[in-house]
């Protein structure tokens, strides 16, 4: 039992399908994640990501297909998910007219914590959220990026196993944003379960071990950033030339190797699509034997960006 | 953006490795902790304890003088001052203006992610519910309390029966409001966070409070709002109110008030659980 509940995934939904009178919100999702791991969820508005959120956290039924949080189906043992979980919405849910202190109290007391052990619970979370200066101040005088702290700080107190974050940046200005994205990398390293919506590709790259990309209530795609786009992207070799006049050159010499170019004349730039690392080594060598030396040579890896794009068009063709 | 500005030590972290200390609260708590959150506003912002205490006040002071006449009329109750025919009224209005707050302060938690939090947390449906109830239960008995002693230092309600009938009339205000301010619960549990509750609320009060016996006896009022005077639940229990403050026997009006009262109250929160379970 005990080493099950170690090996099992936090997070495991099959076929997980939910309905809104005609609409199909989610179409037979599912998804594993392991402990101590981050999931990014990434789709457009309505791909169903914050209906997946609310499956998850027992806040919506599922309409077929099962889902078990932390070890619990969200179905038959919400309560018990719902004591493991923390939930930090797109819309920071905190009691506006309360002080922040008071929220995160409040939230300890509905746990079960006595008033002492709550009141402690606030200083440490308080503190650790950089809040202690505003603990005492109601939270409709808070910004936008400390509110969004508390919200997070409110999904803490009951030291959950599982964390949803809902678009946990949107709508935050870009020191608001690190801010926010160091502490989701703390509670990583602590060991936390991690999902995450976004629509953010930068975000999902930087904080997801893994990502998933819903369009249509569908997943369309599944993988590390690294294999996403590996999947989907191209990786190309961009060439900087020093003179113009190396051009007609540099072109023959890519060809001649195999490989194709298209040549930017005014930047004299010269972009080669290639498969793996191996094409650099040809391309370096091709461009020696030719005499050209460029002033800059890159492997550039596509963007998160270019994958999530030429996914969702994929799926709006196909529909 | 390399150092951290949080002081972070290991052992303050949030870590999920400790064993969550806490095993959820009972029913009780639930409903005492989310009562006082709902309360702390209100004793917290001076200029809404201020505000909420002059309207009764403020309706006391125009209808007196604007109905004044009534009392006059042959209709009226011989030997009966307008201010204790009125006093009555006045604490059925307000009761039922706080029981209206009760859905507005339910639809705030719907629309500011309160409400979510809560339904992502081992919290039952009930407590919040009830814990709404409660706090505006308190806060009803607050304000009407208030009222009646000023009623009684300022305006000269001096009423035959005493303390001990005002206190039964109080006491009676307040199960009419609460046993409506669960309409007002379920309006907004199904209407999820539309601040049409609001508007729905003014209308549904009005038409309580006026087509009632509230400010002139039922007799005076036009046929068709008699008719609707006659089956306003706010009718009895105003004039069973006033039996007991005028220190009349309020006879079946009272069992009558307090049974449609039971009745409005069970539909009401089985309707506001639903509301809240739905989706």
């Amino acid at each position: 039992m005990e080493r099950d509940a170690i090996s099992e995934p936090m997070i495991d939904a099959v076929d997980v399908t939910r309905t809104f009178g005609r609409v199909t919100a989610l179409d037979g999702v599912s998804l594993r994640v392991p402990r101590g791991s981050v999931l990014g969820l990434l789709g457009h508005n309505g791909a169903g990501k914050t209906t997946l959120v609310n499956v998850l956290t027992t806040m919506v039924p599922p309409t077929t297909g099962t889902a078990r949080v932390a070890g619990f189906d969200v179905r038959r043992d919400g309560d018990q998910v719902r004591r493991r979980i923390g939930l930090t919405g797109q819309f920071a849910s905190v009691d506006e007219d309360l002080t922040g202190e008071a929220n995160l109290v409040l939230i300890a007391r509905l746990l079960g914590a006595g008033r002492a052990q709550a009141r402690q619970r606030a200083a440490d979370l308080l503190a650790i959220f950089d809040l202690t200066d505003a603990a005492r101040r109601a939270v409709k005088t808070y910004s936008g990026g400390m509110r969004r702290r508390l919200d997070l700080a409110a999904s803490l107190v009951g030291r959950p196993e599982v964390i949803f974050l809902d678009e946990p940046t949107t709508g935050l200005d870009p020191v608001s944003r690190m801010a926010m994205w160091e502490i989701v990398q703390q509670l990583v390293a602590d060991g936390m379960t991690v999902l995450l919506t976004t629509q953010y590709l930068d975000e999902a790259d930087r904080l997801a071990d893994t990502i998933i990309v819903l369009s249509h209530g569908k997943v369309v795609a599944a993988g590390t950033a690294a294999q996403l786009k590996a999947e989907v992207g191209q990786r190309s070799i961009t060439a900087r030339l020093r003179a113009a006049e190396d051009g007609p050159a540099a072109m023959a010499a890519v060809r001649r190797v195999g490989l194709t170019a298209s040549h930017d004349e005014e930047r004299r730039v010269l972009v080669i699509p290639v498969v793996g690392f191996a094409d650099l080594a040809t391309v370096v060598r091709a461009l020696d034997e030719a005499r050209v030396e460029p002033a800059e040579l890159a492997l550039t890896e596509p963007t998160l960006d270019d994958v999530y794009l030429a996914l969702t068009d994929q799926t709006s063709a196909a529909a | 953006m390399a150092t951290t500005t949080h002081p972070a030590t290991g052992a303050a972290r949030p870590t999920v490795t400790a064993p969550a200390a806490w095993h959820g609260s009972g029913l009780a708590t639930q409903i005492l902790v989310l009562a006082g959150r709902a309360l702390r506003p209100v004793f917290l912002d001076a200029g809404r304890l201020f505000f909420s205490l002059l309207q009764p006040l403020v309706m006391l002071l125009l209808f007196s003088q604007v109905f004044k006449t009534v009392a006059d009329t042959p209709m009226f109750p011989k030997g009966v001052s307008y201010i204790d025919y009125l006093v009555p009224a006045i604490l059925f209005t307000t009761a039922t203006t706080v029981a209206t707050q009760a859905g507005v302060g339910m639809t705030n938690d719907m629309t500011n992610g309160v409400l979510a939090r809560l339904k992502s947390m081992p919290v039952r449906p009930i407590s919040v519910l009830v814990a709404r109830s409660v706090a505006d239960l308190a806060r009803g008995a607050l304000e009407l309390t208030v009222m009646l002693v000023l009623a009684a230092l300022i305006f000269g309600y001096d009423p035959a029966g005493g303390v001990l009938g005002s206190a039964a009339a109080l006491l009676l205000a307040l199960a009419v409001g609460w046993s409506l301010g669960w309409l007002f619960l379920a309006g907004a549990t199904w209407l999820r966070g539309s601040q049409n509750v609001q508007t729905l609320g003014i209308l549904v009060m009005m038409l309580l409070q006026f087509a009632s016996s509230a400010f002139v006896p039922v007799k005076a009022l036009p046929g068709y709002i008699q008719a609707v005077a006659k089956v306003n639940p706010l009718s009895y229990g105003i004039n069973a109110a006033r039996d007991l403050v005028l220190g009349r026997p309020p006879g079946t009006g009272l069992v009558v008030a307090l049974l449609v009262s039971g009745a409005v109250a069970v539909v009401g929160s089985g309707l506001a659980v639903a509301g809240f379970s739905r989706r």
